[in-house]
């Protein structure tokens, strides 16, 4: 088994960043229409939610949140059917239960999808479910839990997961990324009072994929990060230097700088550490950065 | 993005600014009545006279009272980038080239005395897009009779008039307004002038060092695009008169990595360096502060070498972030041309 970055994960990360664990569902133009999901909720340890949800292509994604953080574990080595679902998570778990319905149908009415009801068949799953996080960062072993099997009328109107997008956070009044392959730091700035708790917004993404040597892909990780912070970590008052410093669970500073060659260049001790992991650096000359000024344009 | 090697296009768009009279794209001096134009009659010239020591060599008559020698070389180095020199050498036509008759002195450089032979092969080509007239009639053929020329320095020595020939006339057209060609100077000087290859829009940091002094017009600017990975495009033009000829003299290069180093937008005193690799030698600084223009720069082309520096030279220094100024440096908007 050998592990190899993401490359091409990263970049999609951008889009699905902000979207929960079934994102994938998203993307469905040129799909079947949707069908049968599983969704199974779990608490896992160290104060982490963990959805686990079976999506109608027999991908299995295990979603664990906490405040500002996120990881998905997606696997398409799943057996599953209308009430079943067997699976292996790489060394990091395994699933094998069966789903067992208890109560009513219910069609929940969800906002912005109209007469596009779910039909949702609550009920409980039991057998085996065991995961535990890298570094026990987080972990879960249960015989039984809450469950529910869901028809949706359209990829959009999940009632499993719902999606509550924040359109302010598109108001951004300057910008700056910078990205190597496998990894991704994204810093926007609002002027005071569009988000909450600061004016600047920080997320770091990273993505790697598990390789087989016949180039399966059993595993993908994809680990996200989102932390507001104050203007005062943002210093891009003099556009040919750019001065960032996030806070935890970043660590260090990242400077854009203009060199007398007039090539701007994106350096620094820069890292964001993810929960089970290493730091991971966001600065060097490996990344390719971007400062944007609204209305004023980009500089590479 | 990193920087784009001056591509094969931008040094046949050298090429095309010298040839393009010779082809064709002739004379037209236009006169206006009231919504069309006219592009008078003209004929232009050409013979391909074979390389020379690494110089692609011609003369060509771009109308019929005007003859230039050419010579022009393009190098590519191992990293890709290229670069061009070249010469022009431009003087009256003393014969007729209606006729045939080319007959012009380049000074103590060479004379021509050369009448067209035509091999029989004729080419026709419609009037542009918006004109009406007759065809633009290109005859091929051959010049005999006398033509010698040796380069300054002895860069290049050409002692026959063996070669393809072209001479195109083309008739009076009547033309939509805008779209009659473009006339051709009558300037000597103007048809030696250097012409801008490198755009100056989007550039970030962009310096024009120029001077003038006896006649002799020098003038090099080096810039470096938004976007662009180390380094700065760099051009130099010389125009001079002597003994009735203009002559020219051009470099277009792409810089490497220290090629101009500048102090950042909004700093004062603003600085620059500027260290072009060959032909060019040695560095040059400059100072807002002292407004002067000093160091070691210096370039040395074939039968030429000369100092790029001192006190007779005016420089402009343009940084600007390209977030504040989004169409970059445009120095040549403001400056005047090389010929006056």
């Amino acid at each position: 088994m050998r592990m190899r970055q993401a490359a091409v994960a990263v970049l999609a990360l951008l889009a699905l960043s902000c979207l929960p664990g079934n994102a994938w569902a998203k993307v469905g133009r040129g799909r079947p229409p949707a069908k049968q999901w599983i969704d199974i909720e779990l608490e896992g340890s160290n104060g982490y939610s963990i959805h686990l949800s079976v999506n109608p292509r027999r991908h299995l994604i295990l979603q664990v949140t906490n405040e500002g953080f996120s990881a998905e574990y997606m696997t398409r080595d799943v057996f599953a059917d209308a009430d079943r679902v067997k699976a292996k998570l790489l060394g990091l778990g395994k699933i094998s239960v069966r789903f067992h319905p208890r109560g009513p149908v219910r069609h929940p009415s969800l906002p912005g999808c109209g007469r596009k009801r779910p039909t949702v068949q609550p009920g409980v799953v039991r057998g085996t479910i065991s995961f535990v996080g890298e570094r026990e960062y987080t972990q879960v072993k249960v015989r039984e839990a809450e469950a529910a099997v869901e028809e949706p009328m359209s990829w959009r109107c999940r009632y499993g997961v719902r999606f509550e997008p924040k359109p302010r956070e598109r108001e951004w009044v300057s910008k700056f990324s910078a990205e190597e392959e496998g990894a991704y730091f994204l810093a926007r700035k609002y002027r005071p009072g569009v988000i909450e708790g600061g004016q600047v917004l920080y997320l770091a993404e990273t993505g790697e994929a598990f390789e087989t040597a016949s180039g399966q892909v059993p595993l993908t990780i994809y680990r996200h990060l989102s932390v507001p912070a104050l203007a005062s970590t943002f210093r891009d008052t003099h556009p040919e230097h750019l001065t960032v410093s996030p806070p935890p669970p970043f660590s260090g500073t990242g400077t854009l700088t203009r060199t007398p060659e007039s090539v701007f260049t994106w350096g620094g001790d820069l890292s964001v550490q993810f929960p089970g992991l290493d730091p991971i650096p966001l600065a060097g000359p490996s990344f390719e950065s971007e400062y944007c000024l609204r209305g004023s344009g980009c500089i590479r | 993005m990193g920087r784009g090697h001056l591509s094969l296009v931008a040094v046949g768009l050298v090429v095309a600014a010298v040839l393009l009279p010779a082809t064709g794209m002739g004379q037209a001096k236009l006169r206006r009545a009231g919504g069309f134009e006219v592009q008078p009659a003209y004929t232009a010239g050409f013979l391909r006279l074979g390389k020379e020591r690494g110089y692609k060599v011609a003369l060509y008559m771009p109308t019929d009272r005007i003859v230039i020698f050419y010579a022009s070389r393009t190098e590519k180095s191992k990293d890709g980038s290229f670069k061009v020199l070249y010469s022009l050498y431009a003087v009256r036509n003393l014969g007729d080239l209606e006729h045939g008759v080319v007959r012009a002195r380049f000074g103590s450089l060479g004379r021509v005395s050369l009448r067209f032979r035509p091999n029989g092969q004729m080419r026709k080509r419609d009037p542009q897009s918006g004109c009406e007239g007759g065809p633009e009639i290109t005859e091929d053929g051959r010049f005999v009779g006398h033509l010698s020329f040796r380069g300054e320095g002895n860069y290049f020595h050409v002692s026959s008039a063996k070669g393809q020939a072209y001479i195109a006339h083309s008739p009076r057209l009547r033309c939509e307004k805008g779209q009659a060609l473009e006339s051709h100077p009558r300037s000597l000087r103007k048809h030696v002038a250097p012409v801008p290859l490198f755009p100056d829009e989007g550039s970030i940091a962009l310096l024009y060092a120029s001077a003038r002094s006896h006649g002799r017009y020098v003038g090099i600017t080096a810039m470096h695009q938004g976007r662009s990975s180390p380094g700065a495009d760099v051009q130099l033009g010389i125009v001079e008169p002597r003994h009735g000829m203009a002559i020219g003299h051009g470099v277009y290069l792409e810089g490497p990595a220290g090629t101009l180093l500048t102090s950042l937008p909004g700093a004062h005193p603003a600085t620059a360096t500027l260290a072009p690799p060959p032909p060019f030698y040695g560095e040059a600084a400059y100072s807002e502060d002292s407004d002067a223009w000093t160091g070691t720069l210096g370039v040395k082309l074939a039968g030429l070498s000369l100092p790029l520096t001192g006190p007779g030279f005016h420089v402009h220094l343009c940084v600007v972030n390209p977030l504040r100024d989004r169409d970059g440096c445009d120095f040549f908007k403001a400056e005047p041309p090389p010929d006056e």
